[in-house]
């Protein structure tokens, strides 16, 4: 018997019951298949990310401050969102006792790790803002509308020290639970001890009620609070399901971009692609729902101090950007990735994340960008689409970070843990409809 | 490890030994040997090793089988309560609606809180079969015929209130887009019409769904009477003077709706493709159903209506219900037949009852976002309707029994033990389904009854024939219930079947026994096959 | 295009093919990737649920079900859609100060529509693909086999496959595992 069924209290089996197996010896979870060597991708994605920094620093120097501190939240929300993504679907899967996502588990940790840091990045605007620009964007900062009626209403949300104490709980939050999960996952690799999945199980159970309530209040801080006038009850589930989103996509492309370099053969399989395929998929029609019902509900009322988020979004050259995601976010992935081939395909599949990462990015671009002209901060802003270089240098730094310190996070340790518990059901996965 | 497997029972069967009476088990750990927390196990979906003829003949002798004898007067008692609350629908639609507690001010009450109630109690079956089959749930298959089943009931009794509630009952035909001689059509824009259209699709397609799902065991009721009757090992004959067997009106009737299923594998594969698509357009159906009916509030500007996250926390709040009130019905039903505690094992009640916890805590998160939003929207009426009225008005004592009983009561869920006890879930599920009527009660009475100038508030009390009505709902979701359970077949038999480990092809179970299923046996298999495909 | 022998039996009634029994999933799948591997085409297993991996050991294309259901059900969305913006132009209110053909509107109709007709089409199609209903068939003529919807596993070749001789047939049967193997009348 081998270390996984060892130690295992045979005489209460009932008949029926599976034993799985400890398949930490198959071939396919052999060391070269799941190390990565050298971390060139990293460094050069780090780089990238770091010239379209200095890109978007420019901008602002140059052009507007606004754009490029807009432009940087962007990248650095969905940085954020790619990473929240992660968090949800480890601790997900290890609350439905899933036995299909062990072989990715690692790659969903490695993902979950870097919350925190993006996390300090999407700290960086409003604390920048508030340090240096005095409420550029976050208007409720300026003391020009400090005597607002409505920020009067709940100025105590908006107390500083609230405020940046909040996000202060929010990294405490992510770093505490990806720093446990990662630290189980990586004393299993060690031990082979299974107790260990059971612990993490446990932490995600109450993990993911901090995490339900951190994603709903930092896109209420974070990117609600542009516009202090603004609120609707959805927005934590709205900023969710592009975690989600975005999150399954940047799962997808870091796979195949290890099975490109001929990694994790016969461990993540076409039988996995097709299972976040379908998970693609259904955050595809879930983030539709939400969007939709959000903006249906606000559009249908026509409560004033609601409708005006939207007006400003319907026009001014902003509806261009509402109906790409109308078609680009929702109705363009749903008719591609109905296929099944779509979904078994690596290429193709990794096409559909690519574009899901970017459908995030417009999608944060339509919820921050716009906010300036309601804000009234540069009128002119909203209404000219001009040095678009700005926003794609500030989204691009995101995502590259992103990436460059996933790929260094993968490079660290193995990019299975292979004493997963559920491992053979994984390696052995298959979809039979 | 050879004490695992069935085919020492299957030995046992085929030579005409009686097996043993099994007592079920109750270690304070793994209950009935099915809540082993340990990763590396998967717990039996189905107890006591019962083989695919156990499974055959233990199902379908609930529909066979004389029913357990407090069967007809719970028929009849359920049957007497549906009639009474016909009657009074009768008395309503011949006086109208001024017999129901409704006013100018509360103009949707107890009917709208009934419709809402029944619609999300409605919603579970079609999630379990639905969105636990796309996630690969497989203990699912223990439950999903009887919640599929409750669906269509509990659908059937909701529609009934807003069918009632149009007031000119004979004019509902013009709800649907019909010709008429009137040159009109419906209002399209209206949230009411969107319901008329969520509701008769949602309907329709659980019924195909659930109808779907039972041809196959239906034809197996139709096999098994067909066999007695060629056998002439038929059961009794109807009434002694019709010389009709039953089998032979069993034969026919299964016969005819199992639509000539031959159990083929050509069958099978675009039988389980179709099912795969039904699933996937009912997962979007499910939420799209009960958001459209919080559609119905929160497109209005009532304050307490109007909140971006109803439609989510409308889903979430319909499962939670649902959940519970399949709970409220297995749980009963495991006490009260043989052998059903094999398939709905206390592994299965576990998990539920971590849904009714987790769904629970979705409607508290939604319970308490809109608070929130309510204070940070910083528009005093919202606020007052939560705050002064909600919480402290003169209908708080609902208000509170919707947070004690929705959002306090499943906490207890975070003890294994409270999870594993059926009287605990039980009871915890009964105070669920009274705080999700109580919600619906919450959000539709105390938003209207106080609108925006004191002059209009009123209160709303229910009439006897409001609650006669109700009362006789349950009734009649008793009544098809039970006669589900008496005449068709109550698991799907064959998903039982083929979750049971010697389903697998590459089960080694029948010569020598280890417990694992996918051993290094199924790898080579597979390659074996694609060798045969590649030659083929 | 040739045409396959007719066989007669004994009583003199044509031969629909052969039935050969198997003790469980294993062996079925087993025999049947070697039906497939000599290459008979009207065939079929049966069993009391569906066998994983079947499809693969009969060489079972993949259905056009789900490709048929979304034809349907995004035409009748479109249909569904068409319906509400004409009937809203054809009897006009003002209602709620939006415009006739308001989009928003009309997406929770559309979806319905949609979602109902891929539904039917799903199931019907699925029967339709399946050739049922069907009232009899001549499998159902013994006994045995209805044992099928209990807990026996079948693979029926018919004697219209320009592969079928009955002896041939029958030892193939035989030597891929087969508990019985009889002969079945039309």
């Amino acid at each position: 018997m081998s270390s996984a069924t060892s130690g295992l209290d045979t005489s209460k089996f009932v008949p029926g019951t599976i034993v799985l197996p400890d398949v930490s010896n198959d071939p396919a979870l052999k060391r070269e298949n799941i190390t990565i060597s050298g971390s060139t991708p990293s460094t050069m994605l780090l780089g990238v990310g770091l010239i379209a920094l200095v890109a978007t620093i420019v901008g602002g120097a140059v052009v507007s401050k606004q754009h490029a501190l807009a432009s940087f939240h962007v990248g650095a929300c969905t940085a954020l969102a790619m990473s929240l993504g992660g968090l949800f679907f480890l601790q997900a899967t290890s609350l439905t006792n899933a036995g299909w996502s062990a072989t990715i588990r690692r790659l969903l940790e490695n993902m979950a790790s870097l919350a925190p840091i993006c996390g300090v990045l999407a700290a960086i605007t409003p604390i920048l803002d508030f340090v240096v620009f005095k409420g550029s964007l976050f208007t409720w900062m300026n003391p020009e509308y400090s005597s607002d009626y409505l920020l009067s209403k709940k100025a105590i949300f908006f107390t500083p020290v609230f405020f940046f104490g909040r996000m202060g709980l929010y990294l405490v939050i992510w770093w505490y639970l990806s720093r446990v999960y990662v630290a189980r996952s990586l004393e299993q690799d060690r031990t082979g001890d299974r107790s260990l999945s059971a612990k993490t199980r446990f932490t995600a159970s109450w993990g993911m009620i901090l995490t339900a309530l951190s994603i709903a209040f930092c896109a209420f801080d974070w990117l609600m609070s542009f516009d202090f006038r603004f609120f609707s009850t959805m927005w934590g589930v709205y900023y969710f399901a592009g975690c989600a989103y975005s999150g399954i996509a940047a799962l997808i492309i870091i796979t195949q971009a290890l099975r490109n370099r001929g990694l994790l053969k016969g461990v993540v399989t076409d039988e996995h692609y097709h299972d976040l395929g379908k998970l693609q998929f259904a955050f595809t029609v879930f983030w539709a729902y939400i969007a939709f019902s959000q903006y249906f509900l606000i559009w249908y009322s026509n409560i004033p101090e609601e409708t005006a988020w939207y007006v400003a979004r319907k026009q001014g050259g902003w509806e261009y950007l509402f109906y790409t995601l109308c078609f680009g976010h929702f109705l363009v992935p749903f008719l591609v990735l109905i296929f099944r081939d779509v979904k078994r395909k690596g290429t193709a599949l990794t096409f559909m994340a690519g574009w899901a990462i970017t459908m995030q990015v417009l999608d944060m671009i339509f919820i921050v960008r716009p906010m300036a002209a309601i804000n009234e901060v540069e009128a002119q802003m909203a209404l000219t689409n001009k040095h678009i270089w700005i926003d794609a240098a500030g989204a691009i730094a995101g995502i590259a970070i992103f990436f460059g310190l996933f790929w260094r996070v993968c490079a660290s340790r193995p990019l299975v843990a292979v004493h997963d518990p559920r491992m053979a059901e994984a390696l052995h996965h298959k979809n039979y409809v | 490890m050879t004490t695992l497997h069935p085919d020492k029972i299957t030995a046992d069967r085929l030579a005409g030994r009686a097996r043993p009476a099994t007592e079920s088990m109750h270690d304070p750990v793994i209950g009935d040997g099915t809540l082993i927390d340990d990763p590396g196990v998967r717990p039996p979906l189905v107890l006591n090793g019962r083989t695919f003829g156990e499974v055959t003949d233990i199902v379908c002798g609930y529909a066979e089988n004389a029913p357990p004898r407090w069967w007809l007067p719970a028929f009849m008692t359920a049957f007497g309560i549906a009639q009474l609350g016909g009657l009074f629908i009768l008395y309503l639609v011949i006086t109208g609606i001024g017999t129901w507690g409704l006013n100018n001010q509360v103009d949707w009450a107890w009917d709208i809180t009934n419709f809402v109630f029944w619609i999300g109690i409605g919603h579970a079956g079609t999630l379990i079969s639905a969105i636990l089959c796309l996630f690969k749930q497989k203990w699912r298959t223990a439950i999903n015929r009887s919640a599929e089943a409750m669906t269509i009931f509990a659908v059937i009794c909701a529609a009934t209130f807003p069918g009632i509630h149009i007031g000119r009952q004979w004019a509902a035909w013009m709800l649907f887009p019909i010709p008429n001689a009137n040159q009109i059509w419906p209002n399209f824009r209206s949230p009411l019409l969107w319901d008329v259209f969520a509701v008769s699709t949602y309907a329709t397609v659980s019924l195909l769904f659930w109808y779907m799902g039972m041809i196959p065991d239906l034809a197996t009721l139709r096999d098994r009477a067909d066999l007695r009757l060629r056998k002439m090992a038929s059961g009794p004959i109807l009434l002694p003077i019709v010389p009709v067997r039953v089998d032979a009106i069993r034969a026919y009737v299964y016969g005819f709706l199992s639509l000539g299923w031959r159990f083929s594998a050509r069958h099978w594969h675009r039988y389980e493709v179709a099912y795969l698509v039904l699933a996937g357009i009912s997962t979007p159906l499910v939420l799209s159903v009960h958001s459209i009916v919080s559609f119905d509030f929160a497109t209005s500007i009532v304050p307490g209506w109007h909140t971006t996250i109803f439609p989510p926390y409308f889903v979430a709040g319909a499962i939670f219900g649902g959940f519970a009130m399949v709970l409220l019905l297995l749980i009963p039903a495991r006490a009260l037949y043989k052998n059903f505690a094999d398939f709905v094992t206390l592994r299965h009640i576990e998990n539920m009852a971590k849904i009714v916890l987790l769904t629970g805590m979705m409607v508290g998160f939604a319970y308490a976002m809109e608070f929130f939003i309510a204070w940070y929207g910083g528009n005093k009426f919202e606020l007052d309707v939560f705050l002064q009225n909600r919480a402290q008005g003169p209908y708080a004592w609902a208000y509170w029994t919707m947070i004690s009983c929705n959002v306090i009561s499943p906490q207890i869920f975070w003890s294994k033990k409270m999870r594993t006890s059926t009287i605990a879930v039980f009871v915890v599920a009964f105070l669920v389904t009274i705080g999700m009527w109580f919600e619906r009660f919450v959000i539709i009475v105390t938003s209207l009854h106080r609108a925006y100038l004191p002059g209009e508030w009123h209160m709303f009390w229910p009439t006897p024939v409001d609650i006669m009505i109700f009362v006789g709902s349950f009734g009649t979701f008793l009544t098809l219930f039970l006669l589900f359970m008496k005449f068709l077949p109550v698991f799907a038999i064959s998903e039982l079947k083929a979750v049971l480990p010697q389903a697998s092809p590459h089960w080694d179970g029948y010569g020598h026994g280890h417990g694992h299923g996918h051993g290094h046996s199924n790898h080579d298999h597979s390659h074996a096959n694609h060798a045969n495909k590649e030659a083929h | 295009m040739s045409v396959a022998p007719l066989y007669v039996t004994e009583s003199g009634r044509p031969l629909h093919g052969v039935l050969a029994e198997f003790a469980n999933p294993a062996d079925l799948v087993h025999a049947a990737e070697k039906v497939r591997d000599a290459g008979y085409t009207k065939w079929d297993c049966h069993s009391p649920f569906p066998v994983h991996g079947m499809e693969d050991a009969m060489g079972v294309k993949r259905t056009k079900l789900p490709l048929m259901a979304a034809v349907v059900g995004l035409s009748m969305a479109c249909a569904g859609f068409g319906m509400q913006a004409w009937m809203n132009m054809d009897y006009h209110m003002v209602v709620q100060g939006k415009p006739y053909v308001a989009w928003e509107a009309f997406v929770p109709i559309t979806f319905e529509i949609g979602i109902l007709f891929t539904a039917f089409t799903t199931l019907i199609g699925m029967l339709a693909l399946n050739g049922l209903p069907r009232h009899s068939h001549p499998l159902f003529s013994k006994d045995r086999f209805l044992a099928c919807s209990d807990d026996a596993f079948f693979i029926a070749i018919e004697a219209t496959d320009r592969r079928f001789d009955p002896a041939k047939t029958r030892e193939l049967l035989r030597a891929a595992g087969a508990k019985s193997v009889e002969l079945v009348e039309e």
